[in-house]
């Protein structure tokens, strides 16, 4: 009898779990489908992992520096000379946009560098300031970022050049040669702009081109629909 | 001696938009660039993009195939290329202009990149950038420093 009764409460339990489950993804699958130039990638079974990083003003920015609201989240390095500040400048208009637009509770943007070794705090301070004082620049140990990088599912590979000239592509594992700092390198990279929840998880992305006045009306359904 | 010195210097001024002007003929039949331009960057900007569009109104494709400019560490073709979501900064032998047709260096394509200025031009600022070309050609541009990511149409300058 007892056993008959738990089959039960399990069968129960399962089938509630089940209408949570697909209740939940039912909603951001209608959302999902009103978006325009985004993505919802929420997935509450995989929460961003803890990570403690360095910001502009050598404070820490972890997991509670994206629980103060929403975040429009993006990896960019310095030494970037197109896609990067293509990236920033579209986020200072969309910024722009939603300041004219009176947008409550505004996602604040995060610029976090592939690249620790050479954007240190204070370069990401002066660099990410100017496309917009709001921006916070976020730098920290490269073995930190990585970390980050794969759980937001970005990606990004370094490339030197040999003694002839010919391109060598590294892995974020890989180990830079010694002149590589002074002889230069630039980064293989995607270019999502990623947008967090309050909860500190990731919501959706938006993969380029980025076109802020079609990004504000994304956010702005995504805000409403949380 | 105040005369002399006028008549010296009408005469360098002469000559010198003697050369402007031979220089300019003999090239804009075959390469035009319209609308150079070098983006704005913050003051600590390790590198920046340079852009226009060059025209080659001569029956012979021409390649672009290198970019001189005074006050930088180095000068890089660089094109980049999408591949599977990641933005490849891929670095160019050259920049082909095909007979009768156009490059156009832009923002997420084909770009011309600044390493290491000495000190990063400022909005309104404009760089000289030389270009070498396969046909022998070389040709300046100033290139005006703006923001922005595209080009700006209604801006377009012929360099006649």
């Amino acid at each position: 009898m007892l056993k008959k009764i738990l089959i039960v409460v399990v069968i129960v339990a399962i089938a509630i779990a089940l209408y949570i489950y697909s209740g939940a993804n039912r909603d951001y699958k209608a959302l999902a489908k009103q978006l325009k130039v985004s993505h919802v990638i929420y997935n509450p079974d995989k929460p961003l992992p803890l990570f403690s990083l360095v910001d502009q003003d050598k404070q820490v920015f972890n997991n509670d520096s994206l629980k103060e609201g929403w975040t429009l989240l993006l990896f960019i390095y310095t030494h970037c000379p197109d896609v990067c500040p293509t990236e920033l400048l579209d986020m200072a208009t969309l910024n722009q946009l939603m300041i004219k637009d009176k947008l409550e509770n505004a996602p604040k943007v995060v610029a976090i560098t592939f690249d620790p070794l050479r954007d240190t705090p204070k370069v990401l301070k002066e660099y990410v300031g100017h496309f917009d004082k709001d921006f916070t620049g976020v730098s920290g140990d490269q073995s930190q970022i990585d970390k980050l990088v794969k759980s937001f599912g970005a990606y990004y590979e370094r490339v030197v050049y040999d003694k002839k000239g010919k391109p060598v592509t590294l892995k974020a594992d890989d180990k830079l040669p010694a002149n590589a700092l002074k002889d230069g390198y630039t980064i293989n990279h995607t270019a999502w702009i990623y947008l967090v929840n309050p909860e500190g998880q990731i919501f959706a992305g938006f993969p380029t081109p980025h076109k802020p006045s079609n990004m504000i009306k994304d956010i702005k359904l995504i805000m409403s629909q949380f | 001696m105040f005369h002399k010195i006028k008549t010296i210097g009408l005469m360098f001024i002469a000559l010198i938009s003697f050369n402007t002007t031979f220089a300019t003929q003999h090239q804009s039949g075959n390469i035009m660039i319209n609308d150079p331009w070098v983006r704005s960057a913050p003051p600590n900007a390790p590198a920046l993009g340079a852009f226009m569009q060059i025209a080659n109104h001569s029956d012979t494709d021409v390649k672009l195939l290198s970019a001189n400019v005074a006050g930088y560490k180095r000068v890089e073709l660089h094109r980049t290329i999408p591949k599977n979501g990641v933005m490849q900064m891929v670095k160019q032998e050259f920049m082909p202009i095909p007979a009768h047709g156009e490059l156009m260096l832009k923002p997420g394509s084909w770009h011309i990149m600044l390493i290491g200025p000495e000190s990063v031009p400022s909005k309104g600022e404009s760089v000289k950038i030389e270009l070498i070309f396969d046909n022998g050609l070389s040709k300046t541009v100033h290139a005006k420093v703006r923001k922005g990511k595209m080009m700006h149409h209604k801006k377009m300058m012929h360099h006649h």
